[in-house]
């Protein structure tokens, strides 16, 4: 298979001036193209489950879809379905879905991983909780839920009440393949659940061959809170909104919830109003601030090993962000500032002190961030074990849906907030922030990078609203009581998180509750590149690797 | 006459005397009172024998009493280096942590949070002693016994100044090399017989941190011998009383830091190492091997483990204190003083380098033990030498 695509976009096919031809690309799939259907993001192909590969290496060699950005599964009353929602790194608002309906009696299809890498984790997590099988997967597990689990819990037979016993002994053994007597010279290592530098509780299985690492297996899951069903067991209009705050829990909250709000807005064609706009991104940008300066400390704790200064500085740093978001939104972690057609109230009186308070924290950071240059990056060590070690080039972190600092540390210009503009971003004066490196220290020199636009945003914001005409301060729009989308109105809508593109998929039963909620992790499409960062690094690089990813275990398992 | 009266009456003469000269006076006086008492050393009289005098048995009683005045010493040097374990690994490394990382730390329990120390040792020696199945029995309960030994064992030969020396052989130098390098060996033990991925990886990497490390440390140390031109100790410090330059009225000693300071910024560097302080903690590497060779031992074992590594430190201390840094001289205080004063400042850099500089990975560090501190350190030997010869 080539990983090549086409480099100059007008050749692609489907690509008009003013957007997407979808008849050209229907043309291009002739024949496995069943029907169409109209999401309210894109429009979407129908295809054959045996067809599957066809419509998508057409998709992406000669369409230039070359980000499987999710995978979504659920199950109808007379089908399964697997959606995949299809995007260009270079334009992401261009968009297509394949659906691919499969029976009910016999849920198998072909799967995607031949295409998009990235599918592979996508389609397992499909099977563990929906049910349906892959043709071709190279390693159709459960991925979420452990290996013994009885039935598919998001699908429709599940009963729910049956309980789950399993024995001990019937959990597979993780020491129990010895081969030590084959004069094999390679170790077994478990590191994790437990384990200082797994952030969380990941399991990563590794084979070391003396300190190398020769095989990587993350094993997630242990963090699964059933996010997705908690969801569409929610009404639209406030009973999902605190939920996203505990996808990526240490302080993107905002960010996250704005997922939702897009996702629901557009879905239910709610208006926001221009000022609650500026609010939302200037407390999301805070919120980006605070999740970087974590992920610096935690790399720089994983690098330098215990509570150093490093990590403490970024806390200390880090605690003056919780401290102004704490004023704006009575919280410090589960914000639930947010709601659909705006924000949940306006900036705390005496507005004054609040702007002088972000304006002070604004005015410090670059002498913080010099502070951090001085310790962390500048220093010979710190280059030596991150310059070069965990590299992820172009077309592999494009091949695993790698999205966020991630991607753009390995030379992916993707960046949401620029190309498929939301909120208030398109009017403010920023730049996107890459590297070609694809190493451990592009990942930390990109973050810290983004600190600083996002301080440029905060304080263009700032000036915004202290500008703002008192008489104008609308922060909602007007939001019918109960929100109850067209019935079978899909979408797919996606954000810059702290970590990357987090998407949302609803499907909409005409009810006041969705029908169907998929969440898009960033964290887990990041977490599935790690094996091809580590192989053949050492073990410490492998931490190092790891931690650069960035990743948050309530987001990657939900 | 004592070494503490000579200490006494050089501090009772300088402070008679006022104005500006007094300062240079106040510290030639005192430095050449603690040489006096190095000398005094020098001279045959290690702690023991000064007891057996002070008792009026002679210098050199029967076998039995000599027995019993060497363990008396041995007490007091091993329980004066116990108690600063406690002190400066519980509260002062706390303290100092937190000082580096904007924090307050410990301020609850007795003043400046002190109590803390007895909260903690009766918290960790409370702790269950958790054998793991099948580890390798006897070797793990050595292990946590042969660290902190050889350790302790080392601070027998150094001259602790105010004439705590237990023993001053001829060759003294390789004696306290020797002795700390045995717990190389309990680090083997404790990794290989814990019967854990995680120690066994520790384990391993201390093997071949310790073996990088320990050639270029002592090499570097050789070049201190080749000046000095003596194993002895008491010798060692002797030679660094002399002044070195004079510059108006006060004298800069000929610590042999000053004299050869690359020597010493080498020796300091590979020093790191054997202690397994960042940047060379590898061993341990919390974040990459959980508490490496530590990671299956709980309660007591736990304990003597982690003061082993704490006297480790103070031994690496000692040791600089003695070959570079003039070992207990000193103005004004008395040399046990001076000295525990250098080892803590030694403990302090261990603790800013562990706090400041991120670790290096294994293989990088065999590569700059073997390939850059190994050479550089043949390199001064053999221009200590050429030097040495020339002015000889």
């Amino acid at each position: 298979m080539s990983l090549e695509r086409p480099s100059d976009r007008s050749q692609a096919v489907g690509v008009t001036d003013d957007g997407l031809d979808y008849d050209a690309l229907a043309d291009l799939l002739g024949d496995t193209v069943v029907s169409r259907e109209t999401h309210r993001n894109a429009e979407a192909f129908v295809v054959r489950p045996d067809e599957v590969q066809d419509a998508l290496f057409a998709l992406r060699d000669e369409a230039g879809f070359d980000h499987c950005s999710n995978v979504t599964a659920q199950e109808y009353e007379d089908r399964f379905e697997s959606i995949y929602h299809l995007k260009k790194y270079e334009d992401p608002t261009q968009e297509v879905s394949v659906v691919v309906p499969t029976p009910r009696e016999n849920p198998v299809s072909q799967s995607a991983e031949p295409v998009y890498r990235t599918a592979d984790w996508h389609e397992r997590e499909a099977y563990d909780l929906v049910g349906i099988k892959y043709d071709d997967h190279p390693d159709l597990r459960r991925i979420l839920l452990p290996e013994t689990w009885q039935g598919h819990p998001m699908g429709r037979d599940y009963n729910q009440d049956k309980p789950q016993i399993v024995t001990l002994e019937s959990h597979a053994n993780p020491i129990e393949d010895d081969h030590s007597e084959d004069g094999s010279d390679t170790m077994f290592l478990n590191i994790g659940p437990h384990h200082p530098a797994t952030h969380g509780v990941l399991h990563i299985e590794t084979v070391l061959s003396g300190e190398q690492v020769v095989h990587v297996d993350p094993d997630i899951g242990y963090l699964h809170r059933c996010e997705e069903q908690m969801a569409q067991n929610g009404k639209y209009r406030h009973e999902i909104m605190p939920y996203p705050d505990r996808w990526d829990y240490v302080s993107a909250g905002i960010l996250n919830e704005w997922a939702y709000a897009r996702t629901a807005e557009d879905l239910a064609g709610l208006d926001v109003p221009e000022y609650a706009q500026v609010i939302r991104t200037m407390s999301a940008e805070l919120c980006r601030i605070a999740a970087h300066m974590l992920a610096l400390g935690t790399f720089a704790l994983d690098v330098y090993g215990e509570f150093t200064a490093t990590f403490m500085y970024a806390f200390r740093d880090r605690e003056v962000v919780e401290n102004i978001l704490e004023d704006l939104t009575g919280q410090r972690l589960m914000f639930n500032y947010m709601r659909l057609g705006g924000v949940a109230w306006d900036l705390p009186e005496p507005r004054e002190e609040f702007f002088e308070k972000t304006r002070d924290f604004l005015d410090d950071l670059p002498e913080k961030l010099d502070e951090y240059h001085d310790l962390i990056t500048s220093n010979e060590i710190f280059q030596m074990r991150c310059v070069d070690t965990g590299v992820l080039d172009t077309e592999t972190a494009k091949q695993y849906g790698t999205t966020g600092p991630v991607a753009r540390a390995s030379g992916v210009d993707y960046d949401l907030r620029r190309d498929d503009p939301y909120g208030y971003y398109p009017e403010l004066d920023w730049d996107v922030v890459t590297a070609e490196e694809g190493d451990n220290y592009a990942r930390v020199l990109c973050r810290m990078q983004e600190v600083e636009q996002s301080a440029r945003i905060i304080e263009q914001c700032v000036d915004l609203l202290e500008d703002w005409p008192e008489d104008d301060r609308e922060i909602q729009s007007n939001v019918p009581r109960t929100l109850q989308p067209d019935e079978d109105a899909e979408i797919y809508r996606a954000v810059e998180g702290a970590k990357g593109e987090l998407g949302i998929y609803i499907r909409s039963d005409g009810t006041d509750k969705p029908a169907r909620f998929k969440i898009r992790s960033p964290c887990f499409s990041n977490l599935q590149a790690l094996p091809e960062m580590a192989t053949g690094e050492y073990v410490p690089d492998l931490i190092a690797s790891l931690a650069s990813l960035d990743i948050v275990l309530g987001e990657v398992d939900r | 006459m004592s070494p503490s009266e000579v200490l006494f009456q050089a501090a009772n003469a300088t402070n008679a005397t006022n104005g500006t000269a007094a300062n240079a006076t106040n510290a030639t006086g005192a430095a050449n009172a603690t040489n006096a008492s190095a000398g005094g050393a020098a001279g045959g009289s290690t702690f023991p024998e000064t007891l057996s005098q002070f008792l009026g048995f002679g210098a050199n009683p029967d076998p039995g009493l000599q027995l019993l005045f060497g363990l008396v010493g041995a007490s007091l040097i091993a329980t004066i280096f116990l108690t600063l374990a406690a002190f400066a690994g519980i509260w002062g490394k706390r303290k100092i942590t937190a000082a580096f990382t904007d924090r307050i730390a410990v301020n609850r329990v007795g003043p400046f949070g002190l109590l803390i120390i007895v909260a903690d040792a009766v918290r960790l020696l409370s702790k269950e002693v958790i054998i793991p199945d099948s580890v390798d029995r006897p070797a793990f309960d050595i292990a946590p016994f042969l660290v902190p030994f050889s350790a302790i064992l080392g601070f027998a030969v150094i001259p602790l100044g105010t004439g705590l020396q237990l023993a001053d052989p001829e060759t003294g130098f390789v004696f306290v090399f020797a002795a700390s390098s045995i717990a190389s060996l309990g680090l083997l033990m404790s990794g290989y017989a814990s019967n854990n991925k995680y120690s066994f990886l520790g384990g391993l990497r201390a093997l071949a941190q310790n073996i990088a490390y320990e050639i270029p440390l002592i090499v570097t140390a050789a070049s201190v011998v080749v000046f000095a031109g003596t194993l002895r100790m008491s010798e060692i410090v002797a030679m660094q009383s002399e002044a070195l330059v004079t510059i108006a009225g006060v004298s800069l000693p000929s610590w042999f830091a000053f004299v050869n300071p690359f020597a010493f910024v080498l020796f300091l560097v590979a020093n790191l190492a054997e202690v397994g302080r960042n940047p060379f903690d590898t061993p341990e590497a919390p974040g990459e091997l959980v508490a490496g060779y530590m990671t299956e031992y709980s309660g007591a074992y736990f304990v003597l483990l982690y003061l082993g590594e704490f006297l480790h430190i103070f031994l690496g201390g000692a040791i600089i204190a003695t070959l570079f840094l003039g070992g207990p001289a000193g103005p004004v205080l008395p040399g046990i003083v001076w000295m525990l004063i250098k080892i803590l400042a030694v403990y302090l850099f261990t603790q800013w380098a562990r706090s400041a500089i991120p670790r290096v990975r294994i293989d990088q560090l065999i590569e700059i033990g073997w390939k850059g501190l190994l050479v550089m350190s043949f390199a001064n030997l053999v221009l200590t030498a050429i030097i040495v010869g020339f002015i000889a």
